[in-house]
Parts: structure tokens; C-alpha cells; sequence
């Protein structure tokens, strides 16, 4: 009986071939697929295909003009900026949130769940009212300003707000117990005794904790990777507020297509069938992979 | 260990402060004077007083729960069983059932609402309560999938195989010994999805009706007026309600194991 | 015999003539923009239900209008959105006989482009686009879109994040009009844009109040409600100017959708808003420019006396108009110049 501790893929000498039973209790999995996902998606590329209407809708008249702009210098300047805050903002989540998830995982029971709701409540307040919060912080009269002025720390109030990295600041924030969640879960199962045995031999804790725990929870890792990178994606709001509307990202121009005044569907709907196009080919790529070096293991 | 452990730990506190600061500012805004959200000129309770007669904002945020729980409960039932199934078995179209399943996590939000739309129209289904949660559940279900996924990647075959050994049933194996080795990747998964459908606005707008807005449709459309400390009040009023409820339910576990 | 038979078809007529009367109405209208009094003075009135639901945006409104998901009696459409709409034939005529208190509306509310004899809507609101100042902190006067974008003013300005609206600004400083978008315009004000939005510290449509009393900016060319907010809430502090080169009047309206249910309703519905009394508590609430004449005068001389609700003087002021698919160019030249403006 093989072990593989690899992501998405099973140890390769449980999986069965389905059988009816197998495939009914998957129906109703495809079944929602289907009409929640396939057809909004159809709706979507057929939209993109088409001309806009004069309100807004479309005319069903087959143009290729929305993917000509799509891939317009102007608007790949902003998928490649969204890209890299996304990328950005992933990483630091990854950073700061892997020890948050460690500690929550290996606490006692009794404090696991608790210390779970703790890192969500925040979460479940308003999300403009949050953010306004922040702007309380970080503007120029703002709390944070006042304090350091106070402590006679710096004589100007610094420029925190409207700034790419208080948009940085908000979106880790937004994201990061979507890290934290999946990650705790991968340390919750780690064997107490493999770890501690693993930290007490060799060079030193972290050296250990770097080569022999964070790879134990690589599915945890790859899961909070893609809940965190994938959204973040479509942002628009958090980057609207914290960056004073100078940070427009992907998600704000499809927004604009739809709910601003230009009014121009197709478009915004070719973006976003690129978008989701080139998430579904890297995905799917990865995860095939990923199976395959899974079955290559066994 | 231990200096790993209190790294961690010390890291864990900087974090939860950055967590509450702003729920801080929040709570304490809640008590401020100036209608206008956004200068502190001086402490009052009248906001929380003014909720009482809010009717419009309470049912808003009883619409919200509504459907955040119901959108939670199906999440986790899709999501668990989907990722359940596709690792127990080798199906032919496993890679490409979980890239259609991610799917709605990338579809940028006004996209889905717009598309959901026409589709309810298509088929003749009428915008309310229905049509919100199915949207919610759409993008919330493959967060509790990803979350159980990861978790069943290191799933001891063993365990099951001991449990069929020991006489228990394929049902009782799974709901005596998987359930619960699931339940933290479950638990994972079921507060991402509450978090989600909780704040959820876009989506929302498009499949909602005018009996079933959610409490971020009505913040949102208070903004042209300003964000008046009542919204702050209710925020606080709900977390308070959360986390007593929460002591309460640890506290009666505990009497009861 | 014929004695019962009339009064019994009289009573009958009685018994089904409140079922045929509208009993509710569907009304769909921005958020934040009907006071809740107004909806239940209405309904204790005349019985009626109202259902209030709610957009944040034109388009918003349009997307789940025109996708026939429900049936709305009443929109709350901007000018140039009834022009658009009007062309499409999505909107019903308008019985004026059935809203006499039409005659509270303002003379100069007549004749505008998108409506002239107000056939399909009815002023509702009415606003501008103008520039407030901290006048702490600037002290020398503002009077036009040049004035605001000067290099001296860097990072101290606040503006709306709607491409239609700056690039109407820039068309006004060049000289051109305003409903005057042309590629060949576009292209003329390309320069005009590079200069002004590299000065722009916050772009904000929703709330742009916000930035200019927390004093992260000085000035702005914001909506006259949100300058009308600032001026009640900090008095002396904020002025509100009409650009000299030209400033955009919104007039917000109601009308009867194509598909509309309970047109009798929705009638009454406009008849209702436009009595003096029920007019001027919207006005309370909401301090845009009232275009009912008669609601005018129950205002408060200090109400009155705003200028980001009354501006006084003669200043030119212009709708927008339907620029069909040129909405494209402006946002991708907008767009453009956003993300090249440095961030």
C-alpha cells in the first residue's frame, strides 16, 4: 500500500473504475456544472462573438472586433498589471499566512476551532465599511498618521493611502484567510511525532521546517495558491477604494463594459472568455499533470 | 520546536491585530457622532438606536443570513461529495470536470451575474431567494472542493480498509471514518463559504429580486447619501451576536462530550 | 325585478372595480434617491404597495430592465439614457392628463433634447458637475476646468471616475462642445488628458466627498449633491463653482417602461411626486436641484441659499446626449491614459 502525498490525485491503488453507482452519485455534480457554469460560459462566448446594442445587451451579429481589442496594447497593459499584483499578492499571503495556519494546526482541539472563527469574523462585517476603515487608518489625518506624528516619529504625514501598495495592503488583506483556511487543514493531519522527530534531527528547525513539514502540506499549499491567485484576478473593488481609482485592474475594465458607460458587452465579454480561457487551459494542463506524475508514482 | 513555535506564535499576533484594526475602527466609528463616517467628532449611542428603526437594513441582513446558510449548507454537500467522488474514482473526465468546476472563481463577477441573469430568463425562473443561492453556490462550492481535496490527498487508504475490516458497512466507513477525518478541510471550506456569500454584491444585484436584497446591496446603495455610523452599528451588533454564539456553543460542547 | 338586478350589478361592479384598480407598483429606481416617507405617504394615500428596488448605475438599470427578468412600472433614467431610449421605443407615452401637477415643473425643464415636450418622462432631480474647494486651503478663486488642473494643484485633486464626464470637461477647455465626441475630438483632446490626469490623486464616482473632507485633497470636480453635503456639513469651508468653459446639468427622470404593468399606478405615482409638499421632502433629504418650481419655494432660505443646489448667475450649462458607440473610444481612450498617467 503506497502513500503519495501529491495534490488532486489519489494514492493510485484506491481508485476504482466507477461504476453506476459511481457515475449517479456524480450526476448531480455534472448536472449543476452544466447549467450553472457551461451554460452562463456558452452565453458568455456567444455575447463575445457579437455587436454591442445600443443599450447596452447585444446584437447577435458575428464580429470579430472584441477580441481584436482584448488583445489592444491598451487593455494588455492592464491584464499584465493585474497579473502581477495578483502574482504579488499571493505571495505574501503564502509568506504570512503559512505560520498563522501552522500554529491553528497544531494547537490544542480545543482551541482549533475557536481560533478558526477568530481569523474569519473580521470577514463577515461589510466588506465597504472595512474598507472605509482602512481609510480611516492610512489617510493623511488619518489614525495611523496621528500616532506617528504623536510619537514625534516622522514630521510630515506620510502618504500611505492611494498608493499601489495600499492596494497591495488591501488585497492581501481581503485574501489571506483564503491561504490561511486550506493550508490549516493540510497541518491539522501532519503526525505530532514526525514533526517533532523531524525538528529535533539535523541542521537546525527552520532548515527542517523548509525541507521536510512545508512539502507534508503541499496539497494545502497548492489549494490556498489557487483560491487566493484566481480571484484575485477579477478584483476591482478593494483596488478602486485603496488606490483612489488609479489602479485599474482587469475586473474593473469588464465592469465598466457592463455597469459603466460604455456600454459595451461583447467587449467585456471577450475579456472575460480570455480570461477564463487561459485559466481553464493552465489549469487543466497543471492538474493533468499533476494526476499523471500521481499514476507515474504507483 | 519551541523556537519555531513562538516565532509562530508572535507572528500569529501581529496578524490577528492586523486582522481587527480595522474591525477596531469599525466598532469604534459605530459610536461616533458625525453622520458622515469619516471624521471623529464625538461618542453617541444614537446609532445603535436608530437600528431599532431601520426595518429596511435588519431585513436586509436577515436575508443575507438566509441565504449565506443555505448557500454553506449546498456548498458543502456539492463540494465535499464532488471531491469525495473524484478522488475515489478514476473517472475519464476527472481533469476536465475540475477545471469546469473552478470555472466560477475566475469568471470576473459581473460576467456571472449578467450571464446568470439571462439564463434564469431563459428558463423561466424567477429571481429571489432560489436564484441567489444558486448563483452563491456556483462560485462558493469549489472552495469547499479545493479545501477537501487537499485534505484527501493524504488520506491513509489504510484507514478505510481497516474500518471495512472491522465490519463496518461502505456507509459506515465513510460517514464513522472519512467524515470525521474530513471534518477540518469541511470546516475550512464551510467558513469560506459563508464569508463569501455573506459580502457577496455583484452577483447578488443581477439574480436578486426587489423582496430578497442582501445587506451589500443596501450598504452599497447608501454610499451617494453617506455611509451614516448605522451601517458600523449593525456591523458590530452582528459580530457580537457571532462570537457570543460561537461561547456559547464551545461552552455546551464542553459540558456535553 | 330590474331594481335588484341594477343594484345587484352595482354592487358587483363595486366588489371587482378595486380588484381592477392597480394594487401595486413596481418601482425601480437609483439607490438612496426615494425617501422612504415619500414611498409610505403614497401608499397610505392611495393603498398602493410600492416595490422599491434599486441600481447604482444607468447601465445597471438597463441590463436588468431589458433582460425581461421582471416587470418594472417606473425607471429613473439620466437624460441622455431617455434619449437612447426613446429611439429604441422601450419607453410608454405619457397621459399628462392624468398628471396635472406637470405644471409644477419648471419652464426651462421644457424644450431639452432628450424630451422636449416631456412626453416620455418627467424631471425628477436635477444636478450638475462643478468644482468644490477647501477655501482653508486654497485661496485664490477657481472658475474653470483649466484653473483646477494646474501643476500646482498636483495630488490635491479629486475627481469623478467617469470617462463620459472628464472627457466632456477636456472637450469644454478645448472649446468644443460637449456632446461633440468625434474620433477626430478625441484625438484633439488626447493632449489636454495626458496634462490634467497625472494630477488626479483620487478618482471616485460613488463617494468623492469622502477624500475632500478627510483632507487627502483640496479640490475636485465632483456631483453638486456631494458638494451640497459638504457645504451643509462643514459651512464656509467649501465653495461649489460652475466651470466657465461649460459644466454638464443631469436631470434625472421618471418613465413608464415598455412592459410596464400598472401604468395607472405609475401615473398616479408621478402625479404624487410632483405635489409641492411630497417634492420638497425629497429635496430634504437629497439637496440636487428641484425642479419643481412650486417645491422650490417650501425649501428654507438656507437651503435656498446653497449654491451646489442653486447655483446662481448664468452659467453654461449643457445635457449630455446619446453618443451611441463612441462610449467604446471614450473608455478605451480614458482607460489608456489612466494607466499611462503613472500609479
Amino acid at each position: 500500500m503506497r502513500q503519495e502525498h501529491t495534490s488532486f490525485s489519489a494514492a493510485a491503488g484506491s481508485r476504482r473504475e466507477p461504476g453506476r453507482a459511481g457515475w449517479l452519485l456524480l450526476a448531480p455534480l455534472i448536472l449543476w456544472a452544466l447549467a450553472f457554469v457551461v451554460a452562463p460560459a456558452v452565453i458568455m462566448l456567444v455575447y463575445s462573438f457579437a455587436r454591442r446594442g445600443t443599450l447596452g445587451g447585444v446584437v447577435l451579429e458575428f464580429t470579430l472586433e472584441n477580441y481584436a481589442g482584448v488583445f489592444d496594447p491598451v487593455y494588455l497593459q492592464i491584464v499584465i498589471r493585474s497579473i502581477l499584483y495578483a502574482a504579488l499578492t499571493t505571495a505574501i499571503c503564502l509568506a504570512a499566512g503559512y505560520p498563522v495556519a501552522f500554529l491553528i494546526g497544531r494547537a490544542e482541539e480545543r482551541w482549533r476551532n475557536l481560533l478558526l472563527m477568530a481569523v474569519m469574523v473580521p470577514f463577515w462585517t461589510s466588506f465597504l465599511i472595512r474598507t472605509y476603515a482602512w481609510v480611516t487608518i492610512l489617510k493623511s489625518e488619518g489614525l495611523l498618521n496621528s500616532l506617528l506624528m504623536q510619537f514625534q516619529l516622522i514630521s510630515e504625514p506620510l502618504q500611505m493611502l492611494y498608493t499601489p501598495g495600499a492596494v497591495v495592503l488591501g488585497l492581501v488583506y481581503t485574501f489571506l484567510p483564503f491561504m490561511i483556511l486550506p493550508i490549516y487543514s493540510s497541518v491539522e493531519k501532519l503526525d505530532g511525532a514526525l514533526i517533532e522527530a523531524a525538528l529535533d534531527l539535523g541542521a537546525g528547525p527552520l532548515r527542517a521546517f523548509a525541507r521536510v513539514i512545508v512539502p507534508l502540506t503541499q496539497p494545502g499549499i497548492a489549494a490556498g495558491v489557487l483560491l487566493v491567485f484566481v480571484p484575485a484576478l477579477g478584483i476591482y473593488a478593494v483596488n478602486d477604494i485603496m488606490g483612489g481609482g488609479r489602479v485599474d485592474m482587469i475586473g474593473n475594465i469588464i465592469e465598466n463594459q457592463f455597469k459603466g458607460n460604455a456600454r459595451n458587452w461583447p467587449f467585456g465579454a471577450a475579456l472575460g472568455t480570455t480570461l477564463l480561457v487561459s485559466f481553464a487551459i493552465a489549469y487543466f494542463y497543471v492538474n493533468r499533470r499533476q494526476r499523471a506524475v500521481a499514476q507515474g508514482m504507483s | 520546536m519551541h523556537l519555531v513555535r513562538r516565532l509562530f506564535a508572535t507572528w500569529t499576533g501581529f496578524v490577528f491585530l492586523f486582522f481587527y484594526l480595522p474591525i477596531a475602527v469599525l466598532v469604534l466609528f459605530s459610536f461616533n457622532q458625525s453622520r458622515l463616517n469619516i471624521v471623529w467628532t464625538g461618542f453617541t449611542f444614537d446609532w445603535y438606536l436608530k437600528l431599532f428603526e431601520d426595518r429596511v437594513l435588519v431585513k436586509t441582513l436577515k436575508n443575507s443570513l438566509i441565504v449565506a446558510t443555505f448557500t454553506t449548507v449546498l456548498s458543502v454537500l456539492l463540494g465535499t461529495i464532488g471531491a469525495w467522488l473524484l478522488y475515489r474514482y478514476r473517472y475519464r473526465a476527472s481533469s476536465f470536470l475540475e477545471t469546469l468546476v473552478f470555472m466560477p472563481m475566475i469568471v470576473p463577477e459581473v460576467i456571472l451575474g449578467v450571464s446568470l441573469l439571462i439564463l434564469f430568463v431563459t428558463i423561466g425562473l424567477q429571481l429571489g431567494y432560489t436564484t441567489i443561492v444558486i448563483s452563491h453556490v456556483t462560485f462558493c462550492f469549489p472552495f469547499v472542493m479545493a479545501a477537501v481535496q487537499a485534505r484527501l490527498a493524504g488520506l491513509d487508504p489504510a484507514l478505510e480498509e481497516a474500518a471495512l475490516d472491522l465490519g463496518a458497512t461502505p456507509a459506515q466507513a465513510f460517514t464513522k471514518v472519512l467524515v470525521p477525518y474530513l471534518m477540518p478541510a469541511i470546516v475550512s471550506g464551510a467558513l469560506m463559504s459563508f464569508t463569501l456569500s455573506l459580502d457577496e454584491l455583484i452577483v447578488t444585484y443581477f439574480t436578486a429580486s426587489a423582496g430578497t436584497r442582501t445587506l451589500p446591496l443596501e450598504i452599497f446603495g447608501r454610499v451617494k447619501k453617506g455611509l451614516d455610523p448605522s451601517l458600523n452599528a449593525i456591523s458590530t451588533v452582528f459580530i457580537l451576536v457571532t462570537v457570543l454564539a460561537v461561547f456559547l456553543t464551545e461552552a455546551l460542547r464542553r459540558r456535553n462530550p | 325585478m330590474t331594481r335588484i338586478f341594477s343594484l345587484v350589478l352595482a354592487l358587483l361592479v363595486f366588489a371587482v372595480a378595486p380588484a381592477l384598480a392597480d394594487e401595486e407598483l413596481n418601482l425601480f429606481a437609483w439607490s438612496e434617491y426615494v425617501p422612504q416617507a415619500v414611498l409610505d405617504g403614497f401608499t397610505k394615500e392611495t393603498g398602493i404597495q410600492v416595490n422599491y428596488e434599486t441600481y447604482a448605475s444607468n447601465e445597471e438599470m438597463l441590463a436588468k430592465l431589458l433582460s425581461g427578468a421582471a416587470s418594472y412600472d417606473l425607471i429613473q433614467p439620466s437624460e441622455y439614457t431617455i434619449e437612447a431610449l426613446v429611439k429604441e421605443k422601450q419607453l410608454l407615452p405619457l397621459d399628462h392628463k392624468k398628471i396635472p401637477n406637470l405644471k409644477n415643473i419648471g419652464k426651462e425643464y421644457w424644450n431639452q433634447p432628450h424630451d422636449p415636450k416631456l412626453e416620455y418622462s418627467v424631471p425628477y432631480m436635477q444636478g450638475t458637475v462643478g468644482i468644490v474647494v477647501n477655501t482653508q486651503k486654497i485661496k485664490h478663486p477657481v472658475l474653470g476646468y483649466v484653473d483646477v488642473f494646474q501643476p500646482a494643484n498636483k495630488g490635491r485633486i479629486v475627481v469623478l471616475d467617469d470617462a463620459l464626464e472628464i472627457v466632456t470637461w477636456a472637450l469644454a477647455a478645448n472649446g468644443l462642445g460637449p456632446n461633440d465626441v468625434t474620433k477626430a475630438n478625441l484625438e484633439k483632446i488626447r493632449p489636454t488628458l495626458q496634462k490634467w490626469l497625472p494630477l488626479v490623486k483620487v478618482y471616485d464616482s460613488d463617494s468623492p466627498k469622502t477624500a475632500l473632507l478627510n483632507g487627502d485633497v483640496d479640490l475636485g470636480v465632483v456631483w453638486s449633491g456631494e458638494a451640497a453635503i459638504l457645504i451643509n456639513e462643514q459651512p464656509g469651508k467649501f465653495s461649489y463653482t460652475l466651470p466657465k468653459e461649460g459644466a454638464h446639468m443631469f436631470i434625472d427622470n421618471l418613465a413608464i417602461p415598455k412592459g410596464a404593468e400598472n401604468k395607472d399606478a405609475a401615473h398616479q405615482f408621478i402625479n404624487y411626486v410632483l405635489r409641492p409638499d411630497v417634492s420638497v421632502q425629497i429635496s430634504k433629504e437629497f439637496p440636487y436641484t428641484n425642479p419643481n418650481v412650486e417645491a422650490r419655494k417650501l425649501l428654507t432660505p438656507a437651503e435656498r441659499a446653497n449654491p451646489a443646489s442653486y447655483p446662481p448667475g448664468n452659467p453654461k450649462l449643457a445635457t449630455f446626449r446619446d453618443i451611441g458607440p463612441m462610449s467604446a473610444d471614450v473608455d478605451k481612450l480614458f482607460t489608456d491614459l489612466k494607466a499611462k498617467s503613472g500609479s
